[in-house]
């Protein structure tokens, strides 16, 4: 899959033949008079701010008689979004960027994306939505497929009224980004924290495991040498195990702990879920910086990138 | 001594504060100047109250005093200081102990209902069901988990074996909604990823219970003394007599060890001088509350010290390394004061935020480094303290202008002007180059 800039003459097109009202999710349709709308109308960032419609139709005109490089909606409902005043209530987020991913399975330089790291990024927003569904308890959850990633926004009321530091603890445990006081107990946080250990550590190559602070190069090798058994050790909740390998004391393997921990909370952009009066891009609408539908995902097993390409690039490329 | 069985329901606003039984107590209660002597020794005394001092008869006048009392430490306490202040925090521990220990006096005397009862009002809490599994709503707990949550509840309280009596308070019997305890999390009074998380229930003992509901209330203390200080503050009234007394002697119940003048003690004698700095600064410098911190220590701190200190003419600058020959002037005498304020903050600033500490550097632009150096200088924008308009929107909390703040716009013109005034009236105060 190629992914490349639109052209003004492309977003245009979009807007016109293909842009339909039905793909913008009900949680934003129902909602649409409270929320901030902005859009990047030239491809130099979102500067076209406090927008507010109180129809899809108001939305649709806007969209094709601008036919913007970028479309978003805020996160918060507002009772005057057009002042951003009256704040009520916000989406609680997660967004999952394939570019900044700590750790990418591919080859494509930081910044980039292709369908491995895109992939990647989808698995671990299944991961993040499964804990908040599961442990969190949480309702009303959907994926979005950003353009170059994945959004997890969550509409359950429980949630919404949430501050930035709830939502920070929310991030920190969705990630696996503090080191828990017991790593045994078979569910809860100790549990998540397991999971994401090992994801992370299977994914570590040995030049990243170098930057561990006071980690010589044959303990590095050894870990690499030993990687299934060290992974096993995690899952099973033996961590000071680890510390027990030959050339790697109990601070070091604290080093290596606080490490991975810190590439955990790297698989989320901490600052968007705090944010509770954030943009998003909007469900529906065209990211041009790689022409791609921004869209809902109805069932993210299932999820194709071919259902995001615009009609402008299917045909250009067929 | 308590007469449990004849316990009335207005004994719950003992429990908690906030409760309608206690509102009705306070809009029956006279004026604050006519409350009798011993209430209003009483909001002072229950500050370094110790375990039985704390328990209440449940006759109604014994109630009507502890009602009373509270409502008069608060506002008290509010009257003389500000939200997140030393005062704050002394009330809202006393509080959180007091709450505490009533809890659990009141389970150890049968009266485990009454507890749940005031619980319930504020948090959604059902018990587990313990059986030949152990459950909560549809979720089964491992009976394995059930045993490791009491031996790390005993191990938290440093506890290897304890008697058949007390072991019961440290096996998980309830679960309450996480979303229910967000004040505590907002407040970092817990962490969720410390809690024991079940299809949205946590899981807890009853001692978790006690101390959950005691931070509970003692955080709903402190957002109480800020609406009432904001109150005062937008009023513009003076407080009456009893306030201010009863405030003052709280206030020197404070422990001793912070006050902004000692630290300054550490730099050279005559550079920067705390006696002119504006009132918002000095505020900041004692600490602020969770809300406030970023912006009183990164936006208004940090520039502040760093201009008054290293730019003495206040003219907009823009590389600290035009103005100093020596790194220390950064790291030893203005960082120091920054990383104190931050530390004083409730919850300290970098306990939760570390990479903030970095941020400090980067406002006084030397680019995101823990480490500064003079060639770093320049990294990042310097930034100026924000004008009083914008502090005043930003922090209104922060901003309680005296006769001076009038004749200025900007804190740094307040230190400026003050300083230079004081020199012309041979105060002595003069610039010294960096």
């Amino acid at each position: 899959m190629r992914m490349r800039e639109a052209t003004p003459e492309e977003r245009r097109r979009f807007y016109l033949e293909e842009w339909d009202k039905r793909e913008v999710p009900d949680f934003i349709l129902h909602t649409i008079s409270l929320r901030e709308f902005g859009f990047d109308l030239d491809g130099k960032g979102p500067n076209n701010r406090y927008n507010q419609f109180t129809t899809v139709e108001q939305l649709g005109d806007f969209l094709r008689s601008r036919a913007p490089y970028s479309a978003y909606a805020s996160v918060a409902l507002y009772e005057r979004p057009s002042a951003r005043e009256g704040w009520l209530k916000a989406e609680l987020v997660l967004d999952i960027d394939a570019k900044d991913l700590p750790l990418k399975p591919c080859g494509c330089p930081p910044g980039s994306v292709c369908e491995r790291c895109l992939e990647e990024a989808r698995q671990v927003a299944k991961q993040f939505a499964e804990v908040l569904a599961g442990d969190l308890g949480l309702r009303n959850i959907s994926f979005v497929y950003s353009g170059r990633g994945f959004h997890i926004r969550v509409n359950d009321e429980s949630v919404m009224t949430l501050e930035g530091n709830e939502r920070a603890q929310v991030v920190d445990y969705v990630t696996g980004g503090v080191i828990p006081s017991d790593f045994t107990l078979a569910l809860g946080y100790s549990q998540v924290f397991r999971e994401r250990l090992v994801r992370t550590f299977r994914a570590l190559g040995p030049e990243k495991l170098l930057e561990v602070k006071g980690l010589r190069k044959s303990v590095v090798q050894r870990l690499m040498q030993e990687k299934e058994r060290v992974i096993e050790m995690i899952r099973r909740g033996r961590l000071e195990e680890i510390s027990s390998l030959e050339g790697l004391g109990p601070k070091t393997f604290r080093s290596l702990l606080e490490f991975l921990t810190r590439l955990n909370a790297e698989f989320t952009d901490g600052k968007v879920t705090i944010d509770t009066k954030r943009i998003l891009r909007l469900p529906s609408s065209l990211h041009s910086g790689v022409s791609m539908k921004c869209l809902v995902v109805r069932d993210i097993d299932r999820f194709r990138l071919e259902e995001a390409v615009p009609k402008f690039l299917r045909e250009g490329e067929g | 001594m308590l007469g449990l069985d004849l316990i009335t329901p207005e004994y719950l606003a003992v429990l908690d504060p906030f409760a309608d039984e206690a509102k009705r107590i306070v809009e029956a209660s006279p004026p604050l100047e006519a409350l009798p002597a011993e209430i209003v020794e009483r909001a002072v005394r229950r500050v370094k109250w110790t375990t039985r001092e704390m328990l209440v008869e449940p006759d109604l006048e014994s109630i009507r005093a502890e009602v009373l009392s509270f409502y008069l430490m608060c506002q008290a306490v509010a009257s003389v200081s500000f939200p997140g202040s030393q005062e704050v925090r002394l009330i809202s521990e006393a509080t959180r102990n007091t709450l505490r220990y009533r809890m659990y006096d009141l389970f150890k005397r049968g009266q485990a209902d009454l507890c749940l009862r005031a619980v319930k009002r504020s948090i959604n809490l059902v018990d587990l069901e313990i059986g030949d599994t152990i459950r909560v709503d549809r979720f089964t707990i491992p009976r394995e988990d059930f045993y490791k949550l009491r031996d790390l509840k005993l191990a938290e309280d440093g506890l290897e074996t304890v008697d058949d009596r007390i072991l019961p308070q440290y096996l998980p019997r309830y679960a309450v909604r996480w979303t229910d305890l967000a004040p505590l999390l907002r407040h970092r009074r817990k962490e969720l990823a410390r809690l024991y998380l079940v299809g949205g229930w946590a899981v807890i003992t009853p001692r978790d219970l006690w101390d959950l509901y005691a931070n509970f209330i003692s955080v709903r203390l402190e957002d109480y003394v800020q609406s009432v200080y904001e109150r005062i503050l937008e009023s513009g009234a003076q407080p009456s007599g009893v306030l201010a007394r009863v405030g003052e002697r709280i206030s020197s119940l404070v422990p001793k060890e912070v006050f902004v003048r000692e630290e300054f003690g550490r730099g050279p004698a005559g550079r920067l001088r705390p006696e002119f700095f504006p009132p918002c600064m000095k505020l900041a410098l004692n600490g602020v509350g969770a809300g406030l911190r970023n912006y009183a220590v990164m936006m208004m701190l940090t520039p502040f010290l760093s201009y008054a200190r290293v730019a003495p003419s206040g003219k907009v600058a823009t590389r600290m390394a035009d103005f100093i020959k020596d790194i220390s002037v950064v790291r030893e005498e203005i960082a120091p004061l920054l990383f104190e304020a931050a530390e004083r903050c409730n919850p300290p600033l970098f306990q939760d935020q570390p990479q903030e500490k970095a941020g400090i550097f980067y406002h006084m632009g030397f680019g995101m480094t823990t480490e500064p150096t003079l060639s770093d200088s320049g990294r990042s924008k310097w930034y100026r303290p924000p004008n009083c308009s914008k502090i005043q929107m930003s922090a209104p909390s922060l901003c309680r202008p005296d006769e001076f703040c009038r004749k200025v716009k900007n804190p740094l013109t307040y230190y400026f002007r003050k300083r230079y005034e004081a020199s012309k009236g041979g105060g002595g105060a003069r610039d010294e180059d960096a």
